[in-house]
């Protein structure tokens, strides 16, 4: 780009230069003036897929994804759930994970603030066995205010804070809440 | 004198001292702008800066500081320079002394009051236009001042060609005249609170066609001009083509106009829009290197002046800035990148690059070489100013650098989705907690780039100090010139006629304004019957206000977009329907913390109460401050009814009798949630209380479709 050094304009001591445009600016230009309309032109007339469209293929293709992987974890059971619960360390990861993310309701030492007491042997849902425990955990009771954890926490934590709520069966905390929901025998 | 002959040589007097007045508001705001920015960044840093001060909370400071950077600190500069090189450039004085005072004082009120009501928890909640209606009028008064000062100077001129700075300056004050007044169209609730006419999407769409072209309008093209100034003027070398100058001018200034919707990509706004936002935007890369191109090709061959004049680091360092925000904002506007950096701290670090690379700088060079003239003297130090290039650079890089990497990191945590078809990071918490690192960087660059600014107010101080005590006003000698000039340019027929030429440059806006908004007022094309919602009940609406107040929307965003790991994290995408209602909108542009579209029924009232007073009560590694004061201020009852009146004159269908009643009913609403927490082993006596009504809010929210 050699500069044109004719004089064309001067204004407060400002010379005005007039040389030409850059080839490869021009060119950006051009070229995303045609990009932009091709663009318009299939998304928005030609029928391209909207925003909507494309959540809906993205979301099935997850689903097919799921499938795929559910079918080959092995069923849960009681005696499955022994085993997992009985793991080296499992109750610390299980603390740490009540501490963040279920003391808020049912109280560092799960004597039960907004949420029940978890140490007697009352339970609202279930008999309080691992499977009941597990379920209530995922599931929720939204309506009630515990929330469903299932699609926020990973199988193994959830294993751990479970793990971790039956160790403390028994344990009468201070300031206990009352009981709620049936004795399990 | 008025003679007709184009040699008549007079001499005239420019007003430098008005010059001088908007350089120091400059940097007096300039310093507090980025005061409140650098709190803001800690407060992000280290929860405990918002110090349980409601007036300093994260919520209410961010918008002082943005308000503050944008309108006091780049707002003075913008008219210190444009008056300086306007009177020169049309060798005549401004046109009136006292409207040119009235500009001054007017805007340093407008500063003031802002400064005053925003800490107060009075605004709109609209970013860049959170000041209530009586300054919005303000606004629109002393603007109409500066530009009635403005095209009578242009009437006055002794040359007749306008130079392409002025074109950006008539752009600018055009099209910020008409921003600022069709996004402020709203209806007073009382002396410091009102409600925009648009609703919703309509809202969505107005305010970010308002909120691009401020940085385009207010950032951008009065910058630009301020460049083709003091550029070659500081360097003493032409500038590099006319041509240019004439295509990037018309190209940039009638494609910037379209390009709002950028912001609302994936969002409920109709599709079309969101494509034309980001089609424009992408159309927008090369006019925007125009400017640059031209600014760089005139600096070229001077580059032994960076020694002899060091103040040219400045522009060309801003001229770089301003290079890599315009390549950045296409590439930021094309759907799939804006799914990534939307909501993240990416979009921050972009800011930060022009705010404080192309405006800062540009703002720093321009004074650096304005006060020594105007003042008749030398520079105090050379030094010093090298000192404040090197760290202001150090600033910015470190900014951009933390923030852009804060935000890609954050944005992937919360797409990644395992093969189990769960979120890998569920917890939102987690993509926080992983960032806090980077806030302190930012902060320390935020500390550097004021370490630089100090430098330079001791700089100007001491220059200003040891300037000659005589200041007597030295004439100029000028002559008519152009006038007898023959052309059959079309273009340069156009420089001589400055009415036609804002007449253009007005009908260059009006096109993208009048397309993209016009459709969107119809709001009902857009809405399915079926999907029609239940307006908030009173209560719902006080507690609404209080979250705007607070500057909840600020962190928060509440807008759910078409994406899998959004939907699995926060519920189905967001409709139309879900926002017809909401004057003003609160979709939010950042998530600080996790959307709160549908987090109505998720927690017991008893976890909103703990939240709120302690929010690490129930989330031990959140950020977000403390509210306390919201379970001691009362709650506005009696004022409901003209809420609620005014809602149902915005087309709100409430009934007469919920009008009527709306005191009585937001009571018994508040009763009967206050008696919910007491049951639950909360404090007694909330019914009250703002927290109350905050509640029921957060309770509504994704509760009002017909499930
Ligand atoms: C937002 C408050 C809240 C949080 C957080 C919460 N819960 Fe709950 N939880 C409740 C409530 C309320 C109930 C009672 C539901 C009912 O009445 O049906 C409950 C019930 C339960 C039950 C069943 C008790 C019974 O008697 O049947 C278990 C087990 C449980 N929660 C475990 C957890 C675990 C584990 C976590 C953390 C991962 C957690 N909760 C987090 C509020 C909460
Ligand atoms: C030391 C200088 C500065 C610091 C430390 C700083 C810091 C910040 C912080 C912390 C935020 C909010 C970030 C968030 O929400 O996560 C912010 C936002 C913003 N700042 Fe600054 N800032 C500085 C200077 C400037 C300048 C000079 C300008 C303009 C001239 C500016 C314009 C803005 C704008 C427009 C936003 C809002 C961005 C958005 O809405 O997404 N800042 N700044």
């Amino acid at each position: 780009m050699s500069d044109n050094n004719e004089k064309f304009h001067e204004y407060d001591g400002i010379i005005e230069h007039d040389n030409p445009l850059p080839t490869w600016w021009l060119w950006t230009f051009f070229l995303t003036i045609i990009f932009a309309f091709l663009y318009y032109i299939h998304y928005q007339l030609a029928g391209g897929g909207t925003l909507q469209d494309e959540l809906k293929v993205a979301m099935a293709q997850l689903e097919k994804e799921k499938a795929s992987v559910v079918d080959t974890s092995p069923m849960e059971t009681e005696d499955s759930l022994k085993e997992a619960f009985g793991k080296d360390g499992i109750l610390a990861v299980g603390a740490q994970a009540f501490a963040s993310k279920c003391a808020a309701c049912h109280g560092q030492e799960l004597q039960g603030l907004i949420g029940p007491n978890l140490t007697d042997k009352f339970w609202i849902h279930g008999k309080g066995t691992r499977m009941d425990v597990i379920a209530v955990i995922r599931n929720g009771a939204p309506d009630k205010g515990m929330p469903p954890w299932g699609p926020v926490m990973k199988k193994d934590e959830i294993y751990a804070v479970a793990a971790f709520i039956l160790s403390k069966q028994g344990s009468n905390p201070a300031g206990a809440k009352p009981p709620q929901g049936e004795e399990a025998p | 004198m008025n003679t007709t002959s184009g040699n008549l040589i007079e001499k005239i007097y420019y007003d430098d001292d008005i010059v001088k007045k908007f350089l120091l508001a400059t940097m007096v705001w300039g310093l507090a702008a980025f005061l409140f920015g650098l709190i803001a960044a800690l407060q992000l840093a280290y929860w405990p800066i918002n110090a349980n001060m409601e007036w300093i909370t994260f919520g209410r400071l961010r918008p002082l500081h943005t308000n503050a950077a944008i309108f006091a600190f780049a707002g003075n500069a913008i008219f210190a320079g444009i008056y300086h090189s306007t009177q020169r450039l049309l060798k005549t004085r401004l046109a009136s002394d006292l409207l040119s005072r009235m500009h001054f004082w007017g805007w340093q009120l407008i500063i003031l009051s802002a400064a005053i009501t925003l800490p107060l928890g009075y605004t709109q909640s609209k970013e860049y236009a959170e000041l209530e209606w009586p300054i919005d009028i303000a606004i629109a008064v002393v603007w109409v001042i500066f530009a009635i000062n403005y095209f009578l100077t242009i009437r006055n001129r002794r040359e007749k060609h306008l130079y392409v700075a002025i074109w950006f300056y008539i752009a600018t004050i055009i099209t910020v005249a008409v921003l600022h007044i069709v996004n402020s169209i709203e209806i007073p609730v009382g002396f410091l609170q009102s409600y925009p006419v648009y609703a919703g999407i309509q809202d969505a769409m107005v305010q970010w066609w308002y909120g691009h072209n401020a940085v385009a309008f207010f950032l951008t093209t009065p910058f630009l001009g301020l460049m083709y100034y003091y550029v070659p003027k500081a360097a003493n070398r032409p500038v590099y083509s006319y041509r240019l100058s004439i295509v990037h001018f018309w190209s940039l200034v009638f494609i910037y106009i379209w390009a709002g919707p950028h912001h609302l990509l994936y969002t409920s706004l109709p599709e079309w829009a969101q494509t034309l936002g980001m089609i424009f935007s992408l159309m927008l890369w090369a006019p925007s290197w125009g400017g640059m191109i031209n600014g760089l090709l005139t600096l070229k061959g001077s580059w032994s002046l960076l020694r002899t004049e060091p103040l040219i680091k400045f522009f060309v360092a801003a001229l770089t800035f301003y290079g890599m925000s315009t390549f950045e904002g296409p590439l930021l506007s094309i759907k799939s990148v804006s799914a990534l950096g939307h909501y993240t701290d990416w979009i921050i670090g972009h800011v930060h690059s022009g705010a404080l690379g192309w405006n800062g700088f540009l703002t720093f060079g321009m004074i650096y070489y304005l006060v020594p003239r105007l003042w008749k003297t030398e520079l105090y130090s050379k030094k010093l100013l090298e000192n404040h290039f090197w760290l202001g650079l150090t600033g910015v890089l470190l900014y951009y650098i933390s923030m852009v990497t804060a935000g890609i990191t954050q944005g992937l945590m919360w797409r990644a989705v395992g093969k189990d078809g769960q979120l890998v990071y569920p917890d939102f918490i987690e993509t926080v907690v992983r960032i806090v690192p980077l806030y302190w960087v930012r902060a320390f660059g935020g500390t550097l780039f004021i370490v630089g600014f100090l430098l330079m107010c001791y700089n100007i101080y001491k220059t200003i100090q040891l300037a000659p005590k005589e200041q007597k006003a030295e004439g100029t000698e000028v002559s008519r010139s152009g006038f007898d000039e023959k052309t059959d340019k079309t273009h340069r027929k156009l420089e001589g006629m400055g009415l036609v030429f804002s007449v253009l440059a007005f009908l260059a806006i009006a096109v993208g304004s009048v397309i993209e908004i016009y459709p969107t007022l119809s709001l009902h094309k857009y809405i399915t019957p079926a999907n029609i919602i239940e307006p908030y009940t009173p209560l719902e609406l006080a507690g609404r206000d209080i979250y705007i107040k607070e500057g909840c929307y600020v962190c928060h965003s509440q807008q759910i977009r078409p994406i899998v790991s959004e939907v699995l994290r926060y519920g189905a995408a967001s409709t139309v329907e879900e926002s017809m209602y909401d004057h003003p909108f609160q979709w939010g542009s950042k998530r600080t913390g996790p959307d709160l579209s549908r987090v109505g029924k998720k927690y017991p009232n008893l976890w909103h109460f703990s939240h709120m007073m302690d929010p690490r009560a129930v989330t031990p590694k959140s950020i977000m401050p403390n509210y306390p004061w919201l379970a001691e201020k009362d709650t506005d009852f009696l004022v409901l009814r003209k809420k609620l009146s005014v809602m149902k004159q915005l087309g709100v269908p409430y009934a007469d009798d919920i009008v009527a009643n709306a005191d009585i009913d937001a009571q018994k609403q508040a009763k009967l949630i206050a008696e919910d927490l007491e049951k639950n082993g909360g404090p007694r006596n909330l019914q009250k209380k703002e927290i109350v009504a905050l509640i029921a809010y957060l309770q509504s929210l994704g509760q009002k479709g017909k499930q």
